[in-house]
């Protein structure tokens, strides 16, 4: 799927592009990845994920190997500049809107499973 | 070889600083709906500063805010901090209830400020003398808070179940970071409340503690010493989520003292893997292991695709930097050296933004109306320390906002320096210009009777009543043998009489030839 979108985006397949040395995740890494993702794959398809990361780590690999002195670093690929708003405050939704759209709430709070204090690590 | 604590010859402490500011801008970070650290917004009830971009809805997009921005660039210069031409926005992936994008929109490789540093002062009370302590800041980033989670109803009330109030969510953070440039706790605090006085001097925040406007969280570990030259480096501990400055204090000097003795139990060290995270208990002042799956720090952070980089124009920069205050530790340090004014005495004048602005603007009008500017300072402090400040407490408002602007301010502290008001009718003047602060103070004070009486003829009378008094004899026998103390109580009965109009130094000199002429 991975290779499907870069595909869409008009990047080079593999073959075309020369020769990134194809290197497969192990099962391992591809279950640590799912697992930060919060995604559950079935694992019959974990080789097959942990191939087409692998192709696009090998993307990566071609790019570190370029000569890049004295090239800005691109920290977008739109060469253009954010616009920043103004800080005047307008109305949101009303409480009566976000617990209509909550699977459940206690109003005026949205009800979520026990969380044990002390979690959050923003 | 075994560990033990007796081995340990020296314990040097290094502690770093990150401290989370939450801006009060009038809207969020990354939208224009109300922000609960703004006081306009602060007691919103639960889940209404809410809208499609803070609750992540499809197709709702950021739009950064150039106050929270502007804020931002303001803390970076008032710490020495270089500001970036181009600053990005990246992700921090995060699952959690509190943050309903699964990402927190903060700041990873180009943050707005970078790489400064400020001169701090620290006060030793015992020897009553400051130091100066650098601090080297790494960078100051943007980002947004999460929301909060509850685990039990407002106010108390069990329930089996978390619930969600997303009101925080998106409001503006700065997350400074410090050099690990501290040795003690002492200098952390210092440090912390020098930033705090800034932070509310510079308008970006109030810095209410209790209400989480400021949340510190220390990086601390030791080297230990131990015999023949050999060196440990205990792992680096962080403590979450700190909101007072006794908290700060308490939870360092627990680790400090805590770390070698984990060592001697534990031998780790520092290395890869070893940092862990450590809450505060308030109750019990101890840290407590917070749990937490191996990759919790696996953050993969990637640049946000849904925002551009922003530019920080140079003019922009030039602009905020041309228009910002004197800093407070400034301020104190200028009291200090130019009025010989006591440490305590600047921190306070200090600590709440616009007093110094008052006082300074006072003491200028008293300049102008040819008083001594160190006699006007003294007076003024003195005014304000003693009066105005004890009028804001019972009033529940701030000094600054009593009201009493500079040329009232001053005109009652030229009457007092040239001796046309007591000390006590200072107080009271001040007092009434709270309730008619159009009036000017020379003219509230004739009509309220409070000019000191100077005229000889009516001192005199007052001095010939109280020298007739039985009562008084023994204090005016005492004086003419000789003991000039007593002339005190003969002042104050004087003053008495006169309802504290009579000019005590002119009774005074009544007095003393009178009983020894």
């Amino acid at each position: 799927m991975a290779v499907a979108i870069l595909g869409a985006m008009g990047a080079p397949s593999p073959e075309s592009a020369g020769s990134p040395i194809p290197c497969p995740l192990s099962n391992e890494e591809v279950c640590k990845a799912a697992r930060l993702a919060r995604l559950e794959p079935d694992p019959a398809t974990h080789n097959r994920i942990g191939e087409e990361l692998g192709t696009i780590l090998g993307y990566f690999q071609r790019l570190q190997a370029m000569d890049l002195e004295g090239v800005e670093p691109l920290s977008h690929p739109l060469d253009a500049r954010n616009r920043l708003d103004d800080d005047t405050p307008r109305p949101g939704l009303s409480n009566e809107v976000f617990m209509s759209l909550a699977p459940e709430s206690e109003p005026p709070f949205v009800k979520v499973p026990r969380v044990l204090p002390g979690q959050s690590g923003a | 070889m075994a560990r033990r604590l007796e081995d340990i010859q020296r314990v040097i402490p290094k502690i770093g600083l990150e401290v989370h500011v939450e801006l009060a801008t009038r809207s969020k970070m990354f939208t224009r709906v109300g922000n609960p650290a703004c006081p306009e917004f602060e007691d919103s009830e639960p889940n209404t500063l809410i809208d499609p971009v803070v609750l992540a809805l499809p197709g709702a997009l950021p739009v950064p805010n150039r106050a929270a921005v502007e804020m931002s660039v303001r803390v970076g210069l008032a710490l020495g901090c270089q500001i970036a031409t181009l600053t990005k926005w990246d992700r921090k992936s995060y699952f959690y209830p509190d943050l309903p994008k699964a990402y927190q929109i903060s700041q990873y490789d180009l943050p707005v400020c970078g790489d400064g540093a400020i001169d701090i002062p620290v006060h030793d009370p015992k020897s009553d003398e400051v130091r100066t302590k650098r601090v080297g800041i790494i960078r100051a980033h943007l980002e947004e808070d999460a929301g909060k989670l509850l685990h039990e109803w407002p106010g108390g009330g069990r329930i089996d179940f978390s619930i969600v109030d997303l009101n925080r969510a998106g409001t503006p953070l700065l997350e400074i970071v410090t050099a690990p440039d501290f040795d003690n706790a002492d200098d952390v605090v210092a440090f912390a409340q020098a930033l705090r006085n800034l932070c509310r001097a510079l308008g970006v925040t109030e810095g209410v503690m209790q209400k989480g406007h400021m949340r510190f969280e220390p990086n601390i570990n030791a080297t230990l010493e131990l015999p023949g030259g050999h060196t440990v480096v205990t792992p680096i501990v962080e403590i979450k989520n700190l909101n007072s400055f006794r908290a700060l204090r308490a939870s360092i000097e627990h680790e400090l003292r805590e770390q070698p003795q984990r060592w001697v139990e534990d031998g780790r060290e520092m290395g890869p893997g070893a940092k862990t995270t450590r809450g505060w208990d308030d109750q019990r002042e101890v840290t407590l292991l917070q749990r937490e799956k191996e990759d919790a720090h696996d953050y993969r952070y990637f640049p946000d695709p849904d925002l551009l980089p922003v530019e920080v124009d140079r003019a922009w920069v030039e602009s905020i930097r041309s228009a910002m205050p004197e800093l407070p530790h400034e301020r104190a340090a200028r009291y200090r050296r130019d009025y010989g004014l006591a440490w305590k005495e600047t921190a306070a004048l200090t600590e709440e933004p616009g007093v110094g602005e008052l006082l300074d603007e006072a003491i200028q009008s008293c300049i102008e109306r040819d008083i001594e500017r160190d006699r006007g300072a003294r007076l003024g402090a003195n005014l304000v320390l003693q009066c105005l400040f004890r009028l804001a407490n019972e009033r529940s408002v701030a000094p600054g906002a009593m009201g009493i602007d500079a040329e009232r301010l001053g005109g009652v502290i030229v009457l007092r320096a040239s001796d046309r008001i007591s000390a006590n009718a200072a107080e009271r003047l001040l007092e009434m210009l709270i309730e008619e602060p159009l009036t000017d103070p020379e003219v509230l004070a004739e009509r309220e009777g409070l000019l000191q009486v100077r005229d000889d003829s009516a001192l005199e009378a007052w001095v010939e009543e109280v020298l007739a008094d039985p009562a008084m004899a023994a204090s005016a026998s005492d004086v003419r043998n000789g003991k000039t103390a007593a002339v005190g109580r003969l002042i104050g009965a004087v003053m008495q009489k006169s309802q504290g109009r009579a000019d005590a130094a002119r009774v005074r000199e009544m007095l003393l030839e009178r009983l020894h002429g």
